[in-house]
């Protein structure tokens, strides 16, 4: 015997319960599948927190303009979760870099995102970087922001959470889709909005679709106690392998990642495929991906490596300690490797039913899912 | 191991053409490094090479178990001078290994040697072999010794380890590096040197291009390091004052006691050993102005291709 839903979303991340808030207020019948005990587990809050304004990709215009659009709109919804207390500094690096401090100025007017010039040897040590920047960028609270969706959520009494979920197969049938659990439930839906990011393709594998053409990253976020000094600042060094160090949402912690440490193993094939998956016990496969933070064989911390790497950039008195890691698994499109760019993709698989895959990087482009979860109404 | 190093080590290598060598020297270093410091990152500085040398270098990467192996690929050839600059620059660690070759001539022991050295306060620590050196080599020192004021004296080196402190001292006083060693030695930190012995006689081959490299390295450091082109051109010019006094004296003197008539000889001597000083002194001042411009204006001194992490 199975139930029937208008939508079945599966993930329960940003993405996921902001659709499940759209549509159960335009009094749909929603359903969210998660596979984790908790909402907003994985990728949602293990990232950088960045609330993007388009400085990250000054060799992708589109990808900036984007987030250059959808940045006000964004704090402006979610203030509350919105950290805005700090001086964010984007700096190029006088070596390595693709971007000098000349053309990340010239972009940054270009996209019109603010950016005010800067002395670098204020921040780093002399003839490490040929240009410094005050620029606008914020961070969000991702625990903060999952206790509004679930305290909205909880007002709908036509949305529905379903936790430890774990789907078994996918079927058509005549104008609905049948999601059968390992539980043996079964879930009739003529609309499946498929947001579980990194699982984005083993959802398809399971319905029997094209998969994106995607690599995986395990990749480690580290929490970082930051100095006086630097508890003011967020710091990122441009434009190739450098790194990011900046607060953490509220939590009044800051988080550090660099491009060449914090990926700590990738994939290449269409479903992740992991040496560590053998040692986890059954917990995390190929099919069905564990949550990393909670996996017992996570990798040892980075941290030493992009601590120097930081400290060869940062003056002495920007100073940090570790605290702790937070691990995820992240796709990243293949078509993105040369101009870094992270566009969000939706991509419609069926029609009646529909079955609708998205997969963005970026918190702030949520506002993309309007258009399709608006369709067919 | 018990007391690993905590102290963040890197070692940049020198790759040219070395597929012959490379994968042992590689094993030799990740050991050492495997076995002594608990952080540890390895860059392989790939300078064009057109043989098997990548491949070499990914399969010895793979032993690698806590160390990060990184490959800088070079656009096209650098030579060891910009080449190594540019695996100093990407490395992040609080003490830098250069190794200048990978012919593994020494015991594994002694790169620990010039480390611990390094920590009793000598910024910069070189490791030469007890071998006699090469004759152009000790010839090129000998002449660079002997016209330059630093009191510091080089010598060949294999490889060496560079504190933090160093390398930002450099970058703050140089914009390009032409030539480490002379650069190193007129830093002003204290450097040490150890000498070891040799294992095995062999010198590994250098190929054409690098041996072309190395006398052009030679000849420009001479020129911008040493006071070589300026004592020249002085010795040249002083030649011509006394030539031209002799000859000034000589003319009267035929003027006086002679007819006038045999003249022309000694013009034409004059003239050509004047015109010969000329030249020399034009020669240096064009090295010179090519230098310079080189050195203002080539902003980006060095291309690289690719940045890849192995491990």
């Amino acid at each position: 015997m199975s139930r029937q839903y208008d939508k079945i979303i599966i993930g329960a991340g940003l993405y996921g319960l902001y659709a499940a808030l759209f549509s159960g207020g335009r009094g749909q019948k929603v359903l969210v599948l998660e596979c984790d005990a908790s909402a907003f587990g994985r990728a949602t809050y293990v990232n950088q927190a960045r609330i993007h304004h388009g400085y990250h990709y000054p060799r992708s215009m589109s990808t900036a303009l984007k987030s250059a659009g959808y940045f006000e709109r964004f704090h402006r919804e979610f203030s509350f979760c919105v950290n805005k207390e700090f001086e964010k500094i984007y700096a190029t690096s006088g070596q390595y870099s693709w971007t000098d401090g000349k053309q990340f100025q010239e972009f940054c007017a270009a996209a019109g995102i603010p950016c005010e010039e800067l002395h670098p040897e204020r921040f780093f040590r002399s003839g490490m970087c040929d240009g410094a920047f005050l620029t606008k960028e914020y961070t969000y609270d991702a625990m903060i922001l999952r206790d509004y969706y679930l305290e909205q959520l909880a007002a709908i009494s036509s949305v529905e959470i379903r936790y430890g979920v774990r789907i078994a197969a996918i079927a058509k049938d005549t104008d609905d889709y049948v999601i059968r659990t390992e539980d043996g439930d079964e879930y009739r839906t003529a609309f499946v909005l498929n947001a579980s990011y990194a699982g984005v393709n083993q959802i398809l594998a399971l319905a029997g679709y094209e998969k994106f053409a995607i690599k995986y990253e395990l990749c480690e976020i580290i929490l970082c106690e930051a100095d006086e000094k630097l508890s003011q600042y967020g710091f990122t060094v441009m434009d190739g392998p450098f790194f990011s160090i900046m607060p953490f949402g509220k939590t009044g912690l800051h988080s550090l990642t660099s491009v060449t440490f914090t990926p700590h193993a990738t994939s290449y094939e269409e479903l992740p495929e992991f040496s560590c998956q053998a040692g986890s016990g059954g917990y995390c496969s190929r099919e069905r991906l564990g949550n990393c933070n909670l996996c017992p064989v996570k990798p040892d911390t980075a941290f030493p490596y992009m601590a120097n790497l930081a400290r060869k950039y940062l003056r002495e008195e920007y100073g940090f300690s570790y605290r702790e890691s937070l691990f995820s698994m992240k796709p990243i499109l293949m078509t993105s490797e040369i101009d870094d760019s992270r566009p969000t993709v939706i991509r419609t698989f069926s029609k009646k039913p529909t079955l609708v895959s998205v997969l963005s990087g970026k918190i702030n482009t949520v506002y993309d899912l309007d258009e399709v979860l608006c369709d067919g109404e | 191991m018990a007391n690993k190093e905590k102290n963040f080590v890197s070692a940049v290598i020198y790759v040219h053409n070395a597929e012959d060598r490379i994968e042992n020297f590689m094993e030799a270093v990740l050991s050492v490094m495997e076995t002594n410091f608990e952080h540890a990152e390895l860059i392989c500085v790939n300078d064009c090479s057109n043989d098997g040398s990548v491949q070499r270098i990914k399969e010895a990467a793979k032993k690698a178990e806590h160390v990060s192996v990184t490959i800088l690929n070079m656009s096209y050839f650098h030579g060891l001078e910009a080449a190594m600059n540019a695996g100093v620059d990407l490395s992040i660690g609080d003490f830098v290994f250069e190794f200048d070759n990978t012919v593994l001539d020494f015991a594994q022991d002694t790169v620990m040697d010039i480390y611990q050295r390094a920590l009793q306060g000598w910024d910069i620590v070189s490791a030469s072999p007890d071998r006699k050196e090469k004759f152009t080599s000790g010839l090129f020192y000998r002449v660079f010794g002997y016209f330059t004021d630093s009191s510091t004296k080089m010598y060949t080196e294999s490889f060496r380890v560079l504190s933090r402190r160093v390398i930002n001292r450099i970058y703050s006083m140089n914009k390009t590096v032409l030539y480490r060693k002379a650069v190193y030695a007129n830093c002003g930190l204290k450097t040490d040197r150890i000498i070891y012995p040799v294992r095995d006689g062999s010198r590994g081959r250098t190929d054409v291009r690098e041996k072309k490299y190395r006398a052009g390295l030679a000849a420009d450091s001479l020129i911008l390091f040493t006071e070589v082109g300026y004592r020249f051109s002085k010795a040249m010019t002083a030649l011509m004052m006394v030539m031209s006094i002799f000859m000034t004296v000589y003319s009267i003197v035929v003027y006086l006691s002679f007819h006038p008539v045999a003249g022309w000889t000694t013009t034409i001597l004059f003239l050509s050993v004047a015109f010969f000083g000329l030249f020399g002194v034009l020669t240096i001042i064009i090295k010179y102005l090519q230098l310079l411009v080189d050195l203002v204006f080539k902003r980006k001194h060095y291309s690289f291709e690719s940045i890849e992490k192995l491990t």
